[in-house]
């Protein structure tokens, strides 16, 4: 045997398989923490590659392809294996693939299989639920199967990592003879139709290094495909022509040919039929997807989870909050006196702050959603609310989303990943943040009560109805603002449901865990960048200002602070209201005054509008800093000092209950999250987006508050 | 018979698709011409149905489910 060719240094693997074909967990098995995400160029499919070390000290790039049926796809995620895959030469195009089956499944899992064989790229055949075809005591003859169907073949189970080690070791073997069978192939798997025959003779000549397979998917999806260039469309679309080529018709043939010519081979190598599984699962279904049961579990268990995004992340926020706190304090009182420090501390460290401080919310929404996605039971969920929200031009799945968001919309956008259709994932990713988040409530909290007052109808207060009047409200703009867009985006891709219900299983734990570190890891280092500069740019505006005039505001401050004979605390509060009031942020506050007027809004009220930028909550700290009392935050004491405000004009009330409920209504409704903007853009992968959703929100906030305070004033 | 009509409970075999669009996406899954499908429930909200094709458990809608004829 002559040495074989080393093969290029890295060798590209990728691993294909219909979804729910457990590819996932094979993915995480074989690379564990040495994956990383980016992107397929051009669209918003996340592309999942990791290192796989393979013995002889070979180190290969796994690229993990989205799960497809076959190769006419009905998904942005689907057409991507179309794309790597039908053009030699693609960045992605692999070496070698390793197809995962289910074996339980084997006879619906092999359509995909069959038309891989086709391009010519060495297949391995692994059968995954090793685990579970051994329980059931389903047995099939792996010499027969593979030789049948012309590649090596091999039981594997992803929970258990068994057979790991020989799908390596058949790894390596099919790299090493990847020269010798690297002939170009002349025929398919299916006898061609005359049509796709005749159709592969016009046009071969045009496309060197294609196999007759490749030329045939050409032919079907020369309307998406990207890469062609404009002469090369000019000869298909001809062939198309000269040939009669029906797409849909030949789509029908080529498929049931195929069937019919692997279900005997499967049939035939099955040594003993398994017992089947479903009928627990078809029992557990019997109650979780009741017309009656069935919701109302889906509703407890999404307060379950809307209740730990609450309670169990309140410790460690508090906890991370305080660490920055102290590292804040701590630096201040270590370094001089100087705009660095501040930029330090305010600056740097707050951001840091207020991007780690989501981490807990994002990790627990994670860890409970992919357990819930884990054992199968997201599944039912999209079943049982695909119909309403179909009518909001929304996924099943959306719900999740639309409910986690009233925790906080940055994990629940994240949450989005698995709504494969485009539109849908889009508009929910659009109308999210509509849902009051948790970090509207302070804001709520001081409000509320210039609006309505403290009395009781019956055992219920005025307020609370109000608050959750405010709530609903929110709710009811997202499924408004849903069908809006649902009639004005326009999309080529059909919506179907046609989703397969996998079988109830333990959660593998290892998945999870990597779901959640992949979430923070993404969030942290990629929204995280957009939250850091944005918040950097707040400090600046906030404690910079015309030269001079921040210095001049405090000299002033502190002369009247001694003619008023204050002490420190309350001379260091009137300073910093100054200082906040020639800053940047107080000018853009008084410069935006005359937009905001019509609302009823001051300039005080402006630079809140501002700095609540950073995150809604930071609404109670500004008033706080303008109305000089920044050293008694609490939101009682503000409220108290705001109830007595007055315009220094009129003399009347600035928080009137017409100016305040424009304010609720603003809140409600604006998009005001640097947070959330970020991580739009990051999971929609362009800046449009998130401008549009920023445009329509607070336009729709201005819009409201200005018919509020017309409507009481 | 449209599959849709199929009463909860009962059973029929695909005899043919009356979309082609959608009959690829179906035949790609598994449903082909002669999958035993049992029409296992309707959804909670109306609409879409639980049903079970060979060993696979499906739910589709209801515009999905009136394109399969069955016997």
């Amino acid at each position: 045997m002559k040495p074989a060719p080393s093969p290029t240094p890295e060798p590209k693997i990728a691993l294909i398989g219909n979804p729910n074909s457990g590819k996932t967990s094979i993915f995480n098995q074989l690379t564990g923490l040495q994956q990383k995400v980016g992107n397929f160029p051009g669209v918003t499919v996340d592309k999942k590659t990791g290192t796989l070390d393979l013995p002889g000290g070979i180190h290969a790039e796994l690229i993990d392809l989205p799960g497809a049926y076959s190769f006419y796809p009905t998904s942005k995620d689907e057409k991507l294996v179309v794309q790597s895959l039908v053009q030699p030469g693609n960045e992605n195009y692999p070496d070698a693939i390793v197809y995962i089956a289910d074996v339980t499944k084997l006879e619906k899992h092999l359509l995909l299989f069959s038309q891989l064989k086709d391009l010519g790229i060495p297949v391995l055949l692994a059968l995954n639920m090793a685990d579970v075809a051994e329980q059931e005591g389903l047995q099939y003859d792996l010499e027969k199967l593979g030789r049948k169907l012309g590649a090596p073949t091999l039981l594997v189970s992803g929970r258990t990592g068994e057979g790991l080690e020989q799908l390596k070791q058949l790894l390596v073997d099919l790299l090493a003879q990847i020269p010798a069978t690297n002939v170009p192939i002349d025929s398919t798997q299916y006898r061609l139709a005359p049509e796709e025959a005749k159709l592969i003779t016009q046009v071969q000549g045009d496309f060197p290094g294609y196999t007759p397979y490749q030329l045939v998917l050409l032919a079907h999806h020369i309307k998406w495909l990207p890469f062609l260039t404009p002469t090369q469309k000019q000869v298909i679309e001809q062939a198309i022509e000269n040939t009669g080529f029906q797409d849909l018709q030949l789509q029908v043939y080529e498929t049931m040919q195929r069937y019919d010519q692997f279900t005997p081979i499967v049939q035939q190598a099955r040594d003993k039929d398994g017992l089947g599984s479903a009928s627990f699962t078809e029992r557990l279904d019997d109650f979780l997807t009741n017309r009656f049961f069935g919701p109302v579990v889906f509703f407890g268990l999404m307060l379950m989870i809307f209740h730990a995004l609450f309670t169990w992340a309140e410790l460690p926020m508090n906890f991370i909050e305080g660490a920055f706190g102290g590292l804040n304090t701590f630096l201040q009182n270590n370094l001089p006196e100087h705009w660095l420090t501040d930029l330090l501390t305010e600056g740097i460290v707050t951001g840091l702050s207020g991007v780690v401080v989501f981490v807990p919310q994002i990790a627990i929404l994670f860890f409970l959603i992919s357990l819930l996605e884990e054992v199968g039971y997201m599944a039912r969920a999209a079943f049982m609310f695909d119909r309403i929200m179909q009518f909001f031009g929304l996924n099943g799945r959306s719900v999740v989303a639309l409910i986690s968001g009233g925790a906080c919309a940055i994990p629940a956008i994240m949450s989005t990943r698995t709504i494969s259709n485009w539109k849908e994932r889009l508009i929910t990713i659009l109308v999210t943040p509509f849902i009051s988040c948790s970090a509207r409530i302070p804001v709520y909290t001081v409000l509320i009560g210039f609006v309505v007052p403290p009395t009781k109808v019956g055992f219920v207060s005025l307020q609370a109805l109000a608050f959750m009047g405010l709530y609903l409200l929110g709710i009811a703009a997202a499924l408004l603002a849903a069908l809006v867009f649902k009639l004005i985006l326009r999309t080529n891709e059909t919506s179907y449901l046609m989703l397969e219900l996998p079988e109830y299983r333990l959660p593998v734990m290892r998945n999870i865990w990597l779901t959640v570190w992949e979430k923070v890891k993404t969030f942290t280092f990629e929204a995280g960048r957009i939250i850091l500069i944005i918040s950097m740019v707040l400090w600046l505006m906030s404690s910079f200002g015309p030269p001079g005039a921040v210095k001049r505001a405090e000299e002033v401050a502190r002369r009247s602070a001694q003619l008023k004979n204050l002490d420190e605390t309350a001379t260091q509060d009137l300073i910093d209201a100054q200082v906040m009031e020639a800053s940047f942020a107080g000018q853009l506050g008084k410069f935006i005054e005359p937009a905001i007027r019509p609302l009823g809004f001051d300039w005080k009220i402006g630079i809140a509008l501002i700095t609540s930028f950073a995150a809604r909550e930071v609404f109670v700290a500004t008033m706080a800093t303008i109305y000089s009392i920044g050293h008694q935050d609490d939101e009682y004491s503000i409220r108290e000092k705001m109830a007595k405000q007055r315009d220094p004009i009129t003399k009347e009330l600035i928080y009137s209950p017409a100016t305040s409920l424009s304010l609720l209504l603003f809140y409600v409704f604006a998009m005001q999250c640097m947070s959330t903007i970020a991580v739009v853009k990051r999971e929609t992968k362009s800046w449009k987006w998130p401008l549009i959703q920023f445009a329509f929100m607070t336009g729709l906030a201005y819009l409201s508050s200005w018919l509020a305070y017309m409507w009481l004033s | 018979m449209q599959l849709a009509k199929l009463k909860v409970g009962s059973k029929g075999h695909v005899s043919h698709f009356t979309d082609n669009c959608m009959a690829c996406k179906l035949l790609s899954m598994g449903i082909l011409p002669g999958t035993q499908i049992e029409m296992v429930r309707a959804a909670p909200f109306g609409g879409g149905c639980y049903i079970k094709a060979d060993n696979l458990l499906i739910a589709l809608r209801k515009s999905e489910a009136c394109i399969i004829m069955v016997r």
